[in-house]
């Protein structure tokens, strides 16, 4: 935030990130009461978010992690349901239409990615110039994030519709014939991917923003003098130090984004949306997920479908990690953190 | 039906409803406070199935027996997308649960999640369904999973401004005489599409490939995909492939609107006329009143399907082994699908009964639909569900039928060739099956 | 901060620069060119325009889905269609409103306070373990929602919970999320100064944390509250696989029984969705002010 540089300008980066020295050590304390506080509360702050967790959340990751080592069918318990190890792994690695839906996932998650990144840059400079109305612009631009996908979906669908849909009715000025949006896998990617891009990108624009807001003006004035012009100022300045923010961005982006699952469901329709079209054009990781699950009534397999999903999220937020920690050097840990909002 | 037999399973519903009536005689009669002990069974249904004043009927004659309907107004989809999870779950599923034609199939390799209606007497009920559907119902091994409530025997739903506007006849006699055959019916529309060019003739393949594949497989070994014994057949049986290469030729004869059923770009097809026919089950005629609305009343009429009736739909209703009233939940299935019961339906929601008995019933035979130019829909319906012969389907009937509907759409799309679609077709089936 | 990393030793604070007028070559940089006005209104209106057309088709009858060209003007039916939604029993419409007001603003309450307060003890305290279970939080980020639906449903029907709210709000009180968002804000927005204060007049760390910090998290914790409602309002696939019973639905719910029945009624299905967007649309009013100003209240202040 740039709210840190403004109040408190006269403290050097050492002395308050030293690592060691947060504010609250337990040996600085005083009283037997202030030490155990100081020792143990921080156990108590964090505990609910560990409890209800643990109820919730961790309980029925380990019942699945199970599910997936069974052939276990609906109506299947413990004791009826045949193990089989990793066979369920080894089964969808080896499984056209899994790597299909891995294909999908990750060719609309670059196509909403790459264009929604760069448009919310260009956005929050937009926004970070001097402006009339700038409260009621920055508004505007996330107004698109109160709807739900449903609503979305539903919208968006109309807009893509073949024969009546606005897209295709301006297409045609232009001499395109109708597009069956539906029907191939590149314009269903297009149109879910524009979906999620017309959600997110206002949010993502005002998180830049925020970032944009605390990198000081000084170093483009130097610039400006040396005669560097503003659209190379953007991208030789700006973008650089906010690569931080956008590797956050990208995480948060990844985490969602691999998961994609109502708007290619609502977007397909028909009767069998799971499958994702005809050709499984347009079928994400879960919606094979939900495939396995609902038509097939293979839990077991629902469940390694489940778990190789968060294993293929681990493994893209680890690469952007890495490569978040190898941009630090760079820019410095500060902004590194900052990012986080 | 042999009167015999409707004898036998009148008497079967007057005994259980004695033995019901019987039981909850004793237990008021039970020392200790003097009431009886109350039994809340839950009914999950999808859209309507107009059971409220069988409901009303039912609880005034078991005073201790409470009905809750779930789920009234809801979709299939979700419907069933909750019946597995509570199936999974293993709690949370309704006393009753109405199953769908397609549905039920899929359960029948899973028969232990059920409780097999033959326990409570069901067997002797056999009468009282149309041959096909009550079989539709049991397993292999004879295990019953469900009754019959309604069907969607097939007709063929045809737009009289459309017909006029291509010179063909509009009397839904003269229609009907213009498609014997499916090769009757191409015939008609590569007339209409001379005519007419910016309709096609058909909302889209997939529905029709599935009545003609009925059709065929009832004519010809009795089974579609999987034979009796479960073993694949897609590949092996005739009337797969020439079902398949029937609805091509539609598709190579340029009939199909490309309409997806289901679809928003489906629903625009009714209001704005692009397509004269679609295969038409008994519940479709709402589906198309509500569509179309008041502007296409009286622009429809009904004709008889090509090549012998068909089912498309239709529901089960049956009790899941973890209701802990099984025995009051089966007797109150046996009430609701006795023929009384679906002529009350009928009567109620214009579900076409799955009893014989049911819908030689004057009510139904008389039923005319205004909406649809006044055709007699009971006769038109009753007919087409009565010609059906049964058909065997495995539990994996429906991700396989998927397959081939997704091929065919394929084809309609004109993303595959017709020979490559049916290689998807053979491949993903048998994978499906697995 | 970043300013601190890019200009170590640099005295003046950056944003007062802002408040300069006149002179610089940089000044330019900050003048908004008219193609500045431009892709800003093309994006407002972009942002506008779906939930426009949503507007335009709940105040028309059926006829608008599928005219050519499209309708792009509102009609006079909204009063008929809302008439025919809140008449519509199957879809428990104002219940559902009423329910998912409960819901959002309770999980609402619970994150954002529950969220401080360990976004708190990660930024500004120090205990065993701390990176380790940050780490492990960040990872509980990455579980994907669908995992655990059918053993969280056999829990919820255990404690009899099924068909009743508390099973779609106990799972949501806490979020990953929102701890590394006010971590990551904590970290930066209060001074390490203001709790050793604080500390020295005696305070145990729940008084600093009630006083000190979470005042400076204000703006942060109005960003995350806003999100956290507008993420509980817009929920859908747990609460489906929750609330089996059809009269006490959440207002997903209900909007789901409209646009999935067996016949659509475009009209209403979309005057319920206009509906169901206006409680976050004046959410958003009220504290949109606050939020974007809270994004941007280093510039503002200095």
């Amino acid at each position: 935030m740039a709210v840190q540089s403004s109040t408190r300008p006269e403290v050097a980066p050492g002395q308050r990130r030293g690592g060691s020295q947060l504010p609250m050590e337990p040996q600085r304390s005083k009283g037997v009461l202030g030490r155990l506080d100081i020792k143990y509360s921080p156990y108590l702050y964090i505990a609910p978010f560990f409890v209800v967790f643990g109820i919730f959340g961790l309980w029925p990751l380990i019942y699945t992690l199970r599910m997936s080592l069974y052939d276990w069918d609906l109506g299947s318990t413990i004791e009826t349901a045949k193990f089989v190890g990793f066979d369920n792994f080894a089964m969808f690695l080896g499984d056209e239409d899994f790597w299909n839906s891995v294909v999908n996932t990750l060719a609309m998650f670059l196509m909403s990615t790459i264009p929604q990144l760069i448009l919310a840059l260009i956005l929050a400079n937009a926004l970070n110039k001097r402006l009339r109305g700038r409260t009621l612009l920055r508004m505007g631009v996330l107004i698109p994030n109160i709807t739900s996908v449903a609503a979305v979906a539903i919208v968006f669908t109309q807009l893509y519709n073949r024969d009546f849909g606005l897209i295709n009715w301006f297409l045609g000025f232009f001499g395109v014939d109708p597009i069956d949006w539906t029907a191939h896998s590149w314009s269903s990617w297009v149109a879910i991917s524009s979906m999620v891009d017309w959600r997110w990108t206002g949010y993502n624009a005002l998180i830049f923003l925020a970032a944009m807001q605390s990198i000081p003006r000084d170093i483009y004035e130097s610039a400006s003098i040396d005669g560097a012009s503003a659209w190379r100022q953007f991208w030789t300045m700006t973008v650089p130090m906010l690569r931080p923010t956008i590797i956050f961005v990208t995480i948060i982006s990844t985490i969602g984004g691999l998961q994609l699952y109502g708007e290619p469901l609502l977007f397909t329709g028909g009767g069998n949306p799971l499958l994702g079209g005809s050709d499984r054009q347009s079928q994400t990781v879960t919606m094979f997920l939900m495939e396995q699950f609902y038509m097939k009534f293979e839990l077991g397999r629902a469940a390694t479908v489940a778990w190789l999903l968060f294993i293929m999220i681990l493994i893209f937020s680890v690469i952007n990690f890495l490569f978040t920690r190898s941009l630090r050097s760079a820019d410095g840990k500060a902004k590194q953190r900052k990012v986080a909002r | 039906m042999s009167t015999n037999l409707r004898r036998r399973s009148f008497a079967a519903i007057a005994l259980a409803a004695a033995v019901t009536l019987g039981a909850a005689a004793c237990s008021s009669e039970e020392p200790g406070n003097g009431t009886t002990e109350q039994i809340t069974l839950n009914v999950d249904v999808f859209g309507n199935f107009g059971y409220e004043e069988l409901y009303k009927q039912y609880m005034a004659e078991h005073p201790n027996i409470k009905i809750v309907e779930r789920g009234t107004g809801s979709q299939l989809d979700a419907h069933n997308q909750q019946l597995t999870q509570r199936l999974a779950a293993g709690a949370g599923a309704g006393d009753i649960v109405a199953l769908e034609e397609g549905v039920i199939i899929s359960y029948l390799d899973k028969a232990n999640l059920f409780t097999d209606l033959g326990e409570f007497g069901a067997k002797d009920l056999a009468g009282n369904f149309i041959p096909w559907k009550f079989q539709q119902g049991t397993t292999a091994d004879g295990k019953i999973l469900g009754l019959g409530t309604d069907v969607g025997s097939m007709a063929m739903c045809y737009r009289t401004d459309l017909f006029k506007k291509a010179g063909l006849p509009t009397d839904r006699a003269a229609v009907s005489a213009l498609w014997p055959t499916w090769d009757d019916y191409i015939k008609t529309g590569q007339t209409f599409k001379s005519k007419v060019k910016d309709a096609g003739f058909i909302d889209a393949v997939t529905n029709t490939y599935n009545t003609i594949l009925m059709q065929k497989a009832g004519q010809g070994a009795g089974y579609t995909y999987f034979d009796k014994s479960g073993a694949m057949t897609i590949d092996t049986n005739p009337a797969v492939k020439d079902s398949y290469d029937l609805a091509v030729k539609i598709l190579d004869a340029g009939l199909s609107a490309k309409l997806q059923a289901w679809t928003q770009e489906w629903n625009n097809g009714f209001k704005q006329a692009q397509f004269a026919t679609i295969a038409c089950p008994a519940w479709m005629t709402g589906y198309i009143t509500e569509q179309n609305g008041a502007d296409g009343k009286g622009k429809w009429d009904i004709a008889a399907a090509p090549g012998g009736g068909g089912n498309w739909g239709g529901s089960f209703l049956a009790v899941p082994k973890q209701s802990k009233h099984a025995k009051e939940a089966a007797e109150l299935v046996k009430f609701l699908t006795n023929p009384a019961g679906q002529t009350a339906a009928f009567k109620s929601k214009g579900n076409l009964p799955s009893s014989p008995q049911a819908l030689g019933d004057a009510a139904v035979k008389a039923a005319v639909n205004e909406y649809f130019s006044n055709a007699p829909t009971g006769d038109i319906f009753a007919k087409g569900a009565l010609d059906l012969k049964p058909v065997y389907l495995g539990a994996k009937n429906a991700p396989v039928r998927t397959a081939v509907e997704n091929a065919l759409r394929t084809v309609e799309q004109g993303t595959k060739s017709s020979a490559d679609a049916w290689t998807a077709a053979v491949t993903d089936g048998k994978k499906a099956a697995q | 901060m970043t300013a601190t990393a890019v200009r170590p030793g640099t005295a003046a604070p950056a944003p007062t620069r802002r408040r300069r007028k006149g002179g610089g070559a940089a000044e330019r940089l900050w003048q908004a060119s008219p193609l500045t006005y431009v892709t800003l209104l093309a994006a407002v209106a972009l942002s506008i325009f779906p939930l426009y057309y949503m507007f335009v088709i709940a105040t028309r009858t059926n006829d608008a889905i599928g005219q050519t060209p499209p309708p792009v003007t509102p009609g006079g039916e909204i009063g008929g269609n809302i008439d025919r939604l809140l008449g519509n029993e199957s879809a428990a419409f104002m219940t559902g409103l009423v329910n998912s007001a409960i819901v959002a603003t309770v999980i609402t309450v619970f994150v954002v306070f529950f969220s401080s307060l360990a976004g708190f003890a990660f930024a500004k305290l120090r205990f065993k373990g701390r990176n380790g279970l940050m780490l492990g939080i960040l990872i509980t980020m990455m579980v994907p929602t669908q995992l655990g639906i059918v053993p969280l449903y056999q829990m919820m029907y255990e404690w009899d919970l099924h068909n009743k709210l508390p099973s779609i709000i106990l799972p949501f009180l806490v979020s990953g999320f929102g701890v590394f968002m006010m971590r990551q804000y904590a970290s930066q927005a209060v001074p390490d100064e203001l709790i050793e204060a604080a500390r020295m007049d005696g305070c145990s760390t729940f008084r600093t944390y009630w006083n000190v910090v979470l005042p400076g998290l204000r703006p942060a914790i109005a960003v995350l509250g806003l999100f956290t409602f507008m993420e509980q309002w817009n929920s859908f696939l747990w609460p489906q696989i929750a609330l089996g019973d059809p009269t006490n639905p959440t207002v997903q719910l209900s909007l789901q029984r409209l646009s999935q029945g067996y016949y659509n009624d475009y009209s209403q299905v979309f005057a319920g969705t206009l509906l169901s967007v206006v409680p976050l649309l004046v959410i958003f009013i009220i504290f949109g002010r606050q939020i974007i100003g809270g994004i941007m209240e280093g510039a503002v202040k200095a």
